[in-house]
């Protein structure tokens, strides 16, 4: 059992030494379902959507928000920010594996900002895509 | 429609798209997406949760802005970059407007940088779900 003494105190959930935590490699498939219901949510005639990795960071979402040593209360939680750097544009039906760490915890105003970055890689093993999402876990009123 | 370099200058605008955000469609990318979380589906969840209904995924609405960006990109340019700050809630039935302006054009690396954000009105003032946006694109060389 990790100690919340040092810094984590402030914050009631999240726990600050949790940060640099890589999670296990998922694989996702950028099925052509997939890709199809984001094309037609938004109305997109071409090409993989550049905010569908938001999919394959999901198949590590679950890791991440039930990892017990990071002790974050998801239903304080909402999305701050995101963003995706792509290497290559991901490629229909291509098969990716997904590398979670927590890149950052911060403490501002009381409430926690958790920066989570996945790498998505190719079967070339090199990396196609980096997404980063903040999640701000607010303090109870 | 493609992109040329030559066409474009810094400050431009893109061509601002609306849409109309209902559930359905909310859902629709929760099953897309994977994201299942009841906040975007269930309205005494959200209620409970401080929220004034189903509130839609922070990444419907990045989707949308992101839509906005490449059916101004075109086919042929890639999208190397894309960010956004989520800032206000976007409830069902809201009309959300998601626009850009070019911020900075490499012309020898082919790159363009452009700022995006989506607004809506509400009680006659306006908001941005999205704020502080951005995105770069490489355009390939023409033919």
């Amino acid at each position: 059992m990790l100690s919340r003494e040092d810094g984590g105190a402030s914050v009631p959930g999240v726990n600050r030494a949790a940060e640099g935590t890589r999670y296990p490699e998922v694989s996702f498939e950028l099925s052509p379902e997939r890709v199809a219901a984001f094309r037609e949510i938004f109305g997109q005639p071409h090409g993989v959507p550049p905010t569908l990795a938001t999919a394959a960071e999901f198949a590590v979402f679950p890791s991440v928000i039930g990892d017990p040593t990071l002790a974050l209360d998801f239903t304080r939680v909402i999305h701050g920010g995101q963003e995706y750097e792509y290497v290559r544009p991901l490629v229909e039906g291509e098969t990716l594996s997904v590398r979670a760490r927590i890149e950052s915890i911060r403490v501002r105003g009381g409430n926690g900002f958790l920066t989570v970055a996945m790498d998505l890689l190719g079967a070339d093993g090199r990396i196609a895509a980096t997404a980063r999402s903040t999640l701000i876990e607010r303090t109870p009123d | 429609m493609v992109l040329r370099l030559k066409d474009l200058s810094v400050g431009d605008a893109l061509p601002s798209l609306d849409r109309i955000v209902i559930a359905r469609d909310v859902k629709a990318y929760a099953d897309a997406g994977g994201d299942q979380n009841p906040l975007h589906q269930d309205d005494a969840f959200a209620r409970s949760a401080g929220f004034d209904g189903i509130v839609a995924h922070g990444m419907f609405t990045m989707g949308h802005m992101a839509a906005c960006l490449t059916r101004w990109a075109g086919e042929e340019a890639t999208v190397t970059r894309i960010s956004a700050q989520f800032r206000s809630p976007v409830y069902m039935d809201d009309r959300i407007t998601a626009g850009g302006r070019i911020r900075k054009i490499d012309r020898e690396a082919r790159s363009v940088t452009v700022e995006l954000w989506v607004t809506l009105e509400r009680d006659g003032a306006l908001e941005f779900p999205i704020k502080r946006g951005e995105a770069t694109i490489h355009v390939p060389l023409p033919g």
